[in-house]
């Protein structure tokens, strides 16, 4: 293989560094259920979401090889992230928003659930 | 790109890789053309899981309580345990793939092989998990019976769960139809996840049989890349799951 070629695709990492990957992942994941347990009000959702993206971030970037990869990789993966967000933003904007479909709404009914009672059915 | 066809022994008997297709100029072109043909396909993927991603927001937006509610019936050491599985076999593909590049044929096969194994173990995780469900009357459908859980606690002694959380604005037969959603979601999400691990395990065994036939070397190893780049993304689809089903609510 010449030099060329090993700085195209064929990129060799060090061991090392996939190792610090891993561990980095695993605290990634001890966070995670860390903060799950801590009362952080309306930011639990976007810590959470916050560490699962960086950890998304770790596997593509090293694990994946996107870094060593042609700009071209980098766009088509850009492209469908891309998508992605559309996906998720329009559809999430149009559904909490919106008032033509009747949105279901359990919190008006009065809190029943102090104590719970079997279920007849 | 053009200094490696102007290589000096370019066209000398030796110069193409047997691997090589006809209709690429070089290897590097060749592989170029297998990555972005993988991630296109994997882009697919994530847009095939974005819509059930999409059902889970909305109804999570929706229904929270009943989210946090069922969300709690899930086993934090048994999801916790298969996110740390997941991510293990993530390195050990991650190394085979690194075996491949520097021709180590026999530490391909072993990392594929190990590879398989966390997988097959994540997924007999998901059995004892599924097992549990259905036990516990939390599988949707005609069976489904939230307070079945609760019920069978008391029965055998124990405090009932729901006293130590906070006050849910549900009743609980909106809880017994809105937990249900959930469940719904938690099956689909995580089935279509465990099917994926299947193919990927399937797809692996192959691999494993090629490597160790000698198909590969240092110049051509495009499917233990290949099967690589599918397990990482199945890898971080569980990335996702883990705190959207698990994680809803655990701190009240």
């Amino acid at each position: 293989m010449s030099d060329h070629a090993s700085h195209g695709s064929g990129h060799i990492s060090p061991i090392s560094l996939y190792i610090t990957i891993f561990l980095a992942l695993m605290v990634g994941t001890a966070l995670t259920v860390g903060a799950a347990f801590v009362d952080l009000g309306s930011l639990n959702f976007p810590v959470a979401m916050l560490i699962a993206v960086t950890k998304a971030v770790l596997v593509v970037w090293y694990f994946m090889h996107v870094k060593w990869q042609s700009h071209l990789t980098k766009l088509t993966l850009a492209t469908g992230l891309f998508f992605l967000a559309i996906l998720l933003g329009m559809m999430l904007i149009d559904y909490t928003s919106k008032d033509f479909i009747a949105m279901p709404r359990p919190t008006d009914a009065a809190g029943q659930m102090a104590a719970p009672e079997p279920a007849s059915h | 790109m053009s200094s490696t066809v102007a290589h000096a022994d370019h066209g000398h008997a030796h110069a193409h890789h047997p691997a090589q297709q006809h209709h690429f100029d070089t290897m590097a072109q060749q592989k170029e053309a297998a990555v972005i043909g993988m991630w296109l396909f994997l882009l697919t993927e994530i847009l095939f899981f974005g819509g059930l991603f999409v059902a889970y927001m909305i109804y999570r937006v929706w229904y929270f309580d009943a989210f946090a509610e069922a969300s709690r019936r899930l086993s934090l050491f048994w999801g916790g345990l298969n996110t740390a599985v997941l991510i293990g076999s993530s390195l050990t593909m991650a190394l085979a793939v690194r075996a491949a590049q520097t021709n180590k044929r026999k530490a391909t096969v072993n990392w594929l092989i190990l590879t398989m194994i966390l997988g097959c173990v994540f997924l007999g995780v998901k059995v004892i998990e599924y097992e549990d469900k259905f036990a516990n009357h939390e599988v949707p459908g005609y069976n489904f019976d939230f307070s079945y859980h609760e019920r069978h606690a008391a029965a055998e002694g124990h405090a009932p769960e729901a006293s130590e959380h906070r006050e849910l604005s549900l009743t609980p037969e909106q809880l017994q139809n809105t937990t249900q959603l959930y469940f719904s979601l938690y099956f689909t999400m995580t089935g279509l996840h465990a099917l994926h691990m299947i193919i990927g395990v399937g797809i692996m065994l192959v691999i494993t049989w090629m490597a160790h036939k000698g198909k590969f070397d240092g110049v051509y190893y495009t499917p233990v890349e290949m099967a690589g780049l599918y397990w990482h993304f199945v890898d971080i689809v569980w990335i996702f799951l883990f705190p959207l089903l698990y994680l809803v609510e655990r701190h009240t």
